[in-house]
């Protein structure tokens, strides 16, 4: 199959999202099968395409991209051309994307049952699927830049979907409003680059930007703002806020949107735009410390959550800063496997948590939970693994993939980032390890949701042992061996990078830190909480009573973004209403009217409806004419 | 012949005179009388200026009929308006007619 | 006759048809309100089908598309007033045709025009008298969209104006005697100052002549001095500006659109406003290219303000009707900038907003006035979880919104882009001001989709009924244009670009 069909993989969703919009009330079952039918679809295409891809891909020779392009609109010479670009870094998020989804798509049948407005549900989740693809093998900025958008309106209608609620509600419009200003300064980046280089093509403006053809002032500009974009999609310190509560939406949007793909876009824009942002001052270092304060900020706050999901997310943001600090080191193989591999598993942690909420009856929070792994078998297993993979041990798929994080790290900046981010990954193991014994082990805190506590049905199930396996295996693919077998040039490090590929070895004077910085936040997880005894995290709250309250509160970032709009953004728009009600138009608009309307009634008074007045008036007026006449003929 | 200088002395006198009812006389026939006054002094003029300086046109003599015409239908209307006054107000004084103003 | 002749006769129907309604309609009785609907209707289809037609044929290449003459095609001329005291040959003539930007612009009156009669399908109040009017409306604005002679042109333009002063006072609702009052004093005004600027040119130019093209010519060979230009530009602008809410002039349309009845609301926020953009292409740009090139950094400035601060202004509103009016006041903005741009992808977006902006306010308004009919009152507050009771105006409404945020895949995006581009080409600072005045949209209609859509249910609404059929079809009718246009915008861009490119002074 020719491999620039690729667009079939973003054309079947968006083709199902109209059919289950329009028709999926009339259809049995709200027309679900149709998604999964959908998404199970571009699953399989994609792989029918892998090895074509894989063909065309030769390292040797660097071809390394699939691309096709058509002309949409002309002006004058101003072309838009319409494409696709498929290079390894898309294969990966192809990969992600269509896997993710489909397990996604099958589990909602199960979670969503019996929701109201089901089938929309599924539209929507088709729509976004189709964005999502179209946007990470978009070969221009233009395209990329609707896809973008696109997600993150499904981002907020799904967010939304249980819109009766004000929490919802509101936690749909922060998503969107705080990503929108992140791009607005992607679109400014954007443009900037195109006044640089006429184009909207990225590889176009990479190659000109390599060659030194954008201005270093505009380069600067050009990589901030579109990194400020990336880091509002990606929800980076200090964009951070509508992350967590962006948990409003259903569990597997969370999975799939908020934990796999849509916030990962950043990471992706960031990766493809690496080359550029490699050549602008700076650049690296910026998004590296963001991507650290990131990663440690949002884990000092992820200790002080108790809802399930809130953690999770606050852990997604940790984990995107790590992939941040992968691209600041200028790995894109790092980058890459650590989403990949961090996709699959926060799946599987964020659907374990949804198969939590449905078997207990809509409960999340961990101070009710407790104890019910023997309840929930499967569940309860699958999170285990899972955690213990985010938490980075090995032989589990995310330590593969820190390990080459932590080497890129050192490499680029030395020993300062490596620490930071291992202490990153430390803080991780300790709060999902609590997380996880809160919330399966020790004794139930509430005995009647324990006792309604069942395990979820196998369409639930399924999935996460799909994903279980996929947490525990997909990181092998950085061996040589295990990349060959499956058909790619290599391991991942030989298949994704940017400059040279390199092949992977263990190198033991970081594997084995690694390994002992993720035993021990595990380790201290297990002593602080074990047995689901809160007896010692306490006394370490009380001990430290400013420092709890602080993470507590989240660093008072929703407070200070509060302010900022009500005394700030809204006050500012209460002062134009002013101006505009009572000086444009009271006293522009209307005095001017009121100007006339008094002249009218002084002038108004002349009229005395008094003949003789008239008379003399008149007589009075050619005489002064006439005088006038006379005095100006001299 | 009477010269030119004496029609229009006539005329003035006949026009001022006229001003001077209109400016100051309250009753409306005699303002009415006076404006007859001022247009058979412009009359005059036409009809004095057209002997002497183009004795074979007749423009000015027409224009004078024209006036004449005019005028009469004007008093007509005015008079027809003055006799309303005095049904409605039984008074011709027009200070006492000083309803259309602001 | 050839082809393109038949075609100009297409052209004179097009215009002729809302004056035959009015003609019909005059002799329909007042009582036979279902009658004067069902004569309406006809002529709106007519309309439509006309204006499609038109927007179709339009040929942006090939032998058909003439360079020297502007562009114009399907042309229809017949001399009215000639060789008299003061006109020469050709003085006043009927002269009526389509370019590019008209092309398009034509198209959204007619899909407006034909909502605007679904929608008032249910107005029961002097029914006859009402549709009267609005054709007499739709006549002015179609007189002025094919006129190309200055006379007729501002004979059209009055003529559009002078209905909207009845409409709104008679079938208008908060404060309708100070918004008909307010909006026809402001339009009158400044038509006034167009008039004088029509005159000076006709004056200055000295060739007895009206007609459009002769003075474009004339403007272009220095025969209007760039000095009068100068001069005179402002008075266009101004003039015409008035019209498309230029900043700070814009004050009609919050308050007039507050006061307007549904369907006067839609053909004016969507239709009319952009009879004052389109005025200052015609009259501005194409007929004093010095001038434009002198001033149009003032109508950038003027223009980014309008946006910034409409959508400043629109965050804090609580009147439906208010926000729409100051959204229009931001993105009427953006047609400014594009304009001011002076480049063709710049004046193509403005263009293309011009046709987006009509048919998403015309959405909006048509929504709210489904509305205000039954609850009779747009206070936001009031509301809260209408989606329960009204899904599918929540969904409607939502695809307007989204459209007015610029979400790509709907026509906002594919104008406010092409806008943006043009403006970074040449005022970069500007260009950014306006992208971050998109984002603020985005603040004000989430802000009211929140308040208003979702949440829990106010139970005082429990009685709300969802569209009806008729609102159902027109919804849908302004939805699909803005879909084709968000998603393949060759068709439109293609026909507008071809004519841009031809106007005077156009960097490209």
């Amino acid at each position: 199959m020719n491999p620039e069909y690729s667009w079939l993989l973003a054309a079947i969703p968006a083709a199902m999202f109209f059919v289950i919009a329009f028709a999926g009330r009339y259809l049995p079952r709200g027309g679900d099968y149709l998604g999964v039918a959908a998404t199970g679809a571009s699953f399989v295409l994609f792989f029918a395409l892998l090895p074509d891809f894989l063909d065309v891909f030769d390292a040797e020779a660097h071809v390394l991209a699939v691309a096709g392009s058509i002309e949409w609109s002309t002006i004058g010479d101003f072309e838009l051309r319409m494409g696709v670009f498929v290079d390894p870094v898309t294969v990966v998020m192809f990969a992600v994307v269509t896997t993710v989804a489909l397990m996604v798509n099958i589990f909602s049948i199960g979670y969503m049952k019996g929701e109201p407005r089901y089938y929309w549900f599924f539209a929507v989740l088709q729509l976004f699927v189709a964005s999502m693809l179209m946007l990470v093998m978009a070969d221009n900025l233009l395209l990329l830049y609707i896809s973008w958008e696109l997600v993150g309106v499904c981002s907020f209608l799904l967010i939304g979907f249980y819109w009766e609620k004000r929490s919802a509600t509101e936690a749909a419009k922060k998503a969107f409003i705080t990503t929108r200003v992140g791009d607005v300064g992607l679109l400014i980046g954007i443009l900037v680059f195109w006044k640089e280089t006429n184009t909207f093509n990225i590889q176009e403006i990479i190659h000109m930007a390599e060659g030194g053809q954008i201005s270093e002032t505009y380069l600067f500009v050009g990589s901030i703002c579109m990194f400020l974009g990336a880091m509002g999609k990606s929800a980076q310190v200090p964009f951070h806020v509508w992350l967590p509560d962006a948990m409003e939406g259903p569990t597997p949007v969370s999975a799939l949107i908020h934990a796999a793909t849509m916030v990962v876009a950043g990471v992706y824009l960031t990766a493809r735009m690496l080359p550029v942002f490699a050549v602008a001052d700076h650049m690296l270092l910026i998004i590296t410390i963001v991507g650290l304060t990131t990663a440690l900020l949002t884990s000092a706050i992820a200790f002080a959550q108790t809802d399930i999901k809130k953690v999770l997310a606050y852990s997604t943001v940790g984990k995107l800063g790590l992939m941040f600090v992968a691209l600041g080191s200028g790995s894109v193989t790092a980058a890459m496997f650590l989403l990949m591999t961090h996709a699959f598993v926060k799946a599987l942690l964020f659907l374990g948590s949804g198969s939590v909420i449905l078997g207990t009856h809509h409960n999340q929070e961990m101070d009710k939970l407790g104890g019910i792994w023997k309840k929930m078998p499967i569940t309860g297993t699958t999170f285990f693994v899972a955690t213990l993979a985010l938490a980075g041990l090995p032989p589990l798929a995310m330590f593969w993939s820190e390990d080459e994080l932590f080497a890129a790290a050192k490499d680029e900046w030395g020993l300062w980032a490596l620490a930071l981010a291992m202490l990153a990954v430390f803080a991780t193991g300790i709060f999902m390890v609590r997380l996880f014994i809160r919330t399966f082990t020790g004794q139930p805190r509430d005995p009647h949701v324990y006792e309604h506590t069942r395990e979820t049905p196998a369409v639930m199930t399924g999935p996460l042992v799909f994903l279980c396996v996929l947490s525990v295996l997909s990181g092998l693919v950085v061996f040589h061996g295990v990349g060959t077998a499956l058909g790619f040039p290599g391991g991942i490090s030989e298949f994704v990078f940017q400059h040279e590929p390199h092949r992977y070895e263990i190198d033991w004077a970081l594997a084995i830190p690694s390994v002992l910085v993720a035993l021990a936040g595990v380790a201290i997880g297990a002593f602080v909480y074990w047995g689901n005894d809160l007896r010692r995290s306490t006394a370490l709250a009380n001990a430290q009573p400013r420092a709890y309250d602080l993470i507590r509160n989240k660093f008072y970032f929703d407070e200070a973004y509060q302010y900022v709009i009500d005394r700030g953004v809204l006050g500012f728009s209460y002062l134009t209403s002013w101006f505009d009600r009572y000086v444009v138009n009271d006293t522009g608009v209307n005095g001017s009217a009121e100007v006339t309307g008094y002249a009218g009634s002084v002038l108004k008074l002349f009229q005395t409806g008094r003949l003789p007045n008239y008379a003399m008036a008149i007589a009075v007026g050619v005489i002064g004419l006439a005088l006038a006449g006379l005095w100006l003929r001299g | 012949m009477v010269p030119l200088e004496n029609y229009l002395v006539l005329s003035a006198i006949l026009f001022s005179l006229g001003v001077y009812g209109v400016l100051a006389r309250r009753n409306a026939v005699l303002i009415l009388m006076s404006v007859e006054l001022m247009l058979n002094a412009v009359s005059l003029n036409f009809v004095a200026f057209a002997a002497y300086l183009d004795p074979d046109k007749i423009t000015g003599a027409i224009f004078a009929i024209f006036v004449i015409t005019v005028a009469a239908a004007e008093v007509g209307l005015a008079l027809a308006i003055v006799i309303r006054l005095f049904r409605n107000r039984a008074t011709s004084n027009v200070d006492e007619a000083a309803t259309m103003k602001w | 006759m050839t082809f393109d002749e038949a075609q100009g006769y297409v052209v004179l129907a097009t215009l002729i048809a809302p004056l035959a309604a009015m003609l019909i309609l005059f002799f329909v009785p007042g009582e036979q309100k279902t009658a004067v609907r069902y004569i309406s209707l006809f002529f709106a289809t007519l309309m439509l089908g006309a204006s499609v037609y038109i927007f179709v044929a339009y040929q942006f290449e090939g032998p058909a598309f003439s360079v020297e003459g502007h562009g114009i095609q399907m042309e229809f001329k017949r001399a009215w007033v000639e060789n008299t005291a003061f006109l020469g040959p050709g003085g006043i003539t009927l002269r009526l045709g389509v370019d590019g930007i008209s092309a398009l612009l034509v198209l959204l009156t007619g899909v407006v025009a034909f909502a605007g009669t679904l929608v008032s399908w249910k107005l029961d109040y002097r029914t006859k008298d009402f549709f009267l009017l609005f054709w007499m409306l739709v006549a002015g604005v179609y007189g002025t969209f094919f006129s190309l002679d200055l006379f007729f042109w501002f004979f059209f333009y009055e003529l559009a104006v002078v209905p909207l002063y009845l409409l709104i006072g008679v079938w208008g609702s908060t404060r309708k005697e100070y918004g008909a009052m307010k909006l026809t004093l402001m339009l009158v005004g400044g038509s006034a100052l167009v008039w004088i600027g029509i005159f000076a040119v006709f004056n200055e130019a000295g060739l007895g002549t009206f007609d459009m093209p002769t003075l474009w010519a004339a403007g272009a060979n220095g025969t209007l001095s760039p000095e009068f230009q100068k001069t005179f530009f402002p008075f266009m602008v101004i003039g015409c500006g008035v019209l498309a809410a230029l900043w700070p002039l814009h004050t009609w349309s919050p308050d007039g659109h507050m006061s307007a009845p549904t369907a006067v609301s839609m053909v004016h926020a969507g239709v009319l406003m952009k009879l004052g953009a389109f005025g200052i292409i015609r009259l501005g740009i194409q007929l004093m290219p010095d001038g434009a090139d002198y001033w149009m950094p003032a109508l950038m400035v003027l223009g980014t303000v309008g946006a910034v601060y409409g959508a400043v202004a629109a965050l804090t509103q609580r009147d439906f009707k208010l926000i729409s009016g100051y959204s229009s006041v931001s993105h009427m903005g953006y047609v400014l900038m594009g304009l001011a741009t002076m480049n063709s992808i710049g004046i193509t977006g403005a263009v293309l907003q011009m046709f987006s902006h009509g048919v998403m306010t015309a959405l909006v308004f048509l929504l709210i006035g489904a509305l205000y009919d039954q609850a009779h009152t747009r206070d936001l507050k009031d509301f809260g979880g209408i989606g329960k009771v009204m899904p599918m105006w929540v969904v409607f409404y939502s695809i307007a919104g989204l459209a007015n945020v610029g979400l790509p895949a709907l026509s906002g995006f594919t104008a406010e882009f092409h806008i943006f581009v043009g403006t970074f080409k040449t005022y970069p600072l500007f260009g950014g001001l306006a992208i971050f005045a998109a984002a603020l949209a985005a603040a004000y209609m989430l802000r009211m989709f929140a308040i208003v859509f979702f949440g829990p249910f106010n139970p005082r609404w429990s009685s709300l009924k969802d569209m009806t059929p008729h609102e159902y079809m027109a919804g849908a009718l302004l939805i699909g244009s803005m879909v084709v246009m968000g998603v393949w915008w060759a068709p439109f861009t293609d026909r507008v670009a071809a004519t841009v490119t031809l106007l005077p002074g156009m960097t490209s």
